[in-house]
């Protein structure tokens, strides 16, 4: 058995998806070969697989279907995993003994094709102690770093049920949630603000205790409209990564961390710094092979004593004729706008200055293109101010569930 | 789709000005400093051209000259299209 810190205590926990309302230990079998990536088409699959690595000796790879593009399957053939599609089973390009209890998770793919990182059931279990009975909604993409968390707690401790959500219903699982008794719920900012932008009054009906963040950076607005629509959860925001694990958990409903945490060395906790405005991690939770010290391709700023975490590097500076405006910064201001249920901000290639800012926004409220020019022009420099605003129906997302990657 | 006339060119410069909350001159004379049109004002209007005809402009072509006056501006963005 590969089991967890808490071993396999969940067993008795429910499970509900599509297909499947039951314990984890009454879930079908599967049989997989000792190294396996399992490609699946639904949460009743993936949990399926799961299981069977959780009560065998397997190591696996457990992502959706729609993700591995047969490149892809190639890598992880060559990396002498079986490929389980459904019935159909490819065996591995390369022989190699399996190693037992290793997970195996695809990173994000943001920079390019999506990379594994070794973990195992006990590295991707973050949760330790005695833990509030929940039934949490779970509507990661299935294999992602947050869903793992979420299977992981469900599996490692008792009174953990979990109601898994599929991407086509993402609109409407407010009522579902509600249905089944949902307590606590995890997503992106991206996943809470198209679910109050669509339905509000479902999902303020949820009775909701825990409120969960994370996969993208989260902002004061979002976590002010949640901390306001459940006075009596706790709202708490998540820094995690394939390659880092869960690191940072926060509390207090702000957005960023306390500064004094940075440089804070403490048995079983990262240690948190910053290097030229790049979040570095030291996490006992890594993945194997990671540096000890990582450095994330994540910004930071120090603002009131707070560390934001604002966005990728890699992609947030935008150059308008030599003065570097922040795209995360403005999509910040724009989505402090009581009228702004989501922005996503942009360069774009311009004459004369090299590029200049863009945001697309979509409105819960009334506001055109000058009042949301006016806003910007109030809180940053004029560099900044989106030159080009376009207003969306929605607010698109990706299953992912992030709007950016 | 076809070229922006110079009147409706004129219209968009309006349109950025109005927007930082500046006025559009009668005199196309008028001196580009003195009415508050920066070049960012300049990339933003290039980009709705763009947007309106549908192609990206090609800033090479025309030979790059001092550009003043709002006439100045009209003239170089009427020139692009052509390039």
């Amino acid at each position: 058995m590969s089991a967890g810190v808490g071993g396999l205590a969940g067993a008795g926990n429910r499970i509900i998806t599509r297909g499947f309302d039951g314990r984890w230990d009454e879930l079908e079998g599967m049989e997989l070969p000792d190294a396996a990536a399992v490609l699946v088409r639904d949460n009743h699959e993936a949990a399926r697989a799961v299981w069977a690595a959780a009560t065998g000796d397997t190591e696996v790879l457990v992502a959706s279907r729609t993700r591995v593009t047969p490149d892809l399957a190639d890598d992880l053939r060559s990396a002498g995993l079986a490929i389980v599609d459904g019935e159909e089973v490819t065996a591995p390009s390369t022989e190699r003994a399996a190693t037992a209890g290793r997970v195996w998770l695809l990173t994000s793919g943001s920079t390019g094709r999506p990379k594994q990182v070794a973990h195992t059931l006990a590295s991707l279990t973050t949760v330790a102690g005695d833990q509030p009975r929940r039934t949490w909604l779970c509507p990661y993409a299935q294999g992602a770093y947050a869903w793992w968390q979420v299977v992981t707690l469900s599996i490692a401790h008792p009174g953990q049920d979990v109601l898994f959500i599929e991407p086509d219903e993402l609109d409407t699982w407010p009522a579902r949630a509600l249905e089944v008794g949902v307590t606590a719920a995890s997503g992106t900012p991206t996943f809470w603000r198209q679910a109050l932008y669509r339905d509000p009054e479902s999902v303020a009906a949820l009775p909701l205790e825990q409120v969960t963040l994370g996969g993208e950076p989260v902002d004061q607005a979002i976590l002010t409209r949640l901390t306001e629509m459940f006075p009596k959860a706790r709202v708490s925001w998540i820094y995690a990564s394939s390659e880092a694990g869960a690191t940072i958990a926060v509390h207090d409903g702000r957005a960023g961390f306390p500064e004094q945490w940075l440089g804070r060395e403490a048995d079983g906790r990262a240690t948190l710094t910053v290097d030229d405005g790049e979040l570095l991690i030291a996490s006992p939770k890594r993945g194997e092979g990671i540096d000890r010290v990582l450095r994330t391709g994540d910004r930071v700023e120090v603002v009131d004593g707070r560390v934001l975490i604002t966005g990728r590097i890699a992609s947030d500076e935008i150059n308008v004729g030599g003065a570097k405006a922040s795209a995360s910064a403005v999509r910040d201001v724009l989505q402090a706008h009581p009228a702004v249920a989501w922005a996503s901000v942009r360069g774009r290639k311009a004459p004369i200055v090299g590029s200049i800012v863009t945001a697309e926004v979509v409105l819960s409220g009334d506001a055109t293109d000058a009042e949301l020019t006016a806003w910007c022009a109030a809180r940053l420099p004029d560099y900044s101010v989106p030159r080009r605003v376009r207003f969306l129906d929605q607010i698109p997302i990706k299953e992912t569930l992030k709007s950016d990657v | 789709m076809s070229a922006l006339s110079r009147d409706a060119i004129r219209t968009m410069m309006a349109e950025v000005l109005q927007a930082q909350g500046k006025s559009m001159p009668t005199d196309d004379s008028a001196n580009l400093e003195q009415i508050g049109f920066r070049s960012l004002d300049f990339s933003e209007l290039a980009l709705r051209v763009e947007d309106e005809i549908g192609e990206e402009l090609n800033f090479d072509a025309p030979e790059l000259r001092q550009i003043a006056t709002v006439s100045d501006v009209l003239d170089f963005l009427e020139q692009l299209q052509a390039a």
